[in-house]
């Protein structure tokens, strides 16, 4: 007898989106986000360290609308890793990996993320507009 | 990676990721207070003692939880034993020379040099 040719599990064309799944790589992809942040973080330091036009260069992308549909991912991504990091760290310790609780976890993770997003990026254009 | 560079890993990973939380949650703060800061308000900001040691700490703890992170990715995606081996220490070179590059920034400023 041949076997069925059939996908082996898990496979992403037939596996079904999950919040537990689809928060798992969102991890990864905020994690890498922040990565590529903190290479424009060290941008602005060596700017204000040793040099003045690549300071008012990191300044400009910051203020541009480009730079602030950045700004407005990282600050996102940093409040979901952080929350979500310390789900996992929770998880480590023998808390919440039940699937009910991890789905309640899930959920709390997403809409503070949002919340802290909103409340920080939306605060910070506010100050930045009016000094 | 088996065995117990694997546990090393997976505690180095949790270690950093527990001090990234104050040290995170410290620089949103501290960059939401020097919002449009030019040039010299930086270099007021790094040349106090406590926030050249906090940025100090953050870039250290960050780059190495990074390393360990994107390691993470490259062995879960790169099935190529040699393209793995130059990734890595692609990936561990990087995360090392941003690090010290931002080391440096911060005591350039710090010190006043």
């Amino acid at each position: 007898m041949t076997p069925a040719e059939r996908p082996l599990s898990p496979h992403l064309q037939i596996y079904k989106p999950q919040l537990t799944s689809v928060l798992s790589i969102t991890h990864r992809g905020t994690g890498l986000a922040l990565g590529i942040g903190a290479i424009f973080f060290v941008w602005w330091l060596s700017g204000a360290a040793w040099s003045d036009a690549c300071f008012r260069a990191a300044q400009a992308f910051w203020g541009s609308w480009l730079g602030k549909l950045f700004l407005l991912g990282w600050t996102f991504s940093l409040f979901f890793h952080l929350l979500n990091g310390i789900r996992h760290l929770l998880w480590d310790i023998g808390f919440g990996f039940d699937l009910p609780t991890a789905y309640r976890t899930g959920w709390t993770v997403v809409a503070f993320s949002v919340l802290l997003t909103l409340f920080a990026f939306g605060g910070g254009l506010y100050a930045w507009g009016s000094p | 990676m088996t065995g117990r560079a694997a546990v090393r890993h997976w505690r180095a990973q949790r270690v950093s990721a527990l001090a990234l939380i104050f040290l995170v949650l410290w620089l949103v703060a501290s960059l939401l207070a020097h919002l449009g800061a030019d040039r010299a308000q930086v270099q007021a900001w790094l040349g106090q003692p406590i926030p050249a040691v906090l940025v100090a700490a953050l870039v250290v703890v960050a780059f190495f939880h990074l390393a360990l992170g994107v390691r993470v990715v490259l062995e879960d995606y790169v099935h190529t034993p040699w393209r793995l081996t130059t990734a890595l220490m692609a990936n561990h070179v990087a995360c090392g020379a941003l690090a010290l590059i931002a080391l440096a920034a911060i005591a350039t400023l710090a010190f006043g040099w």
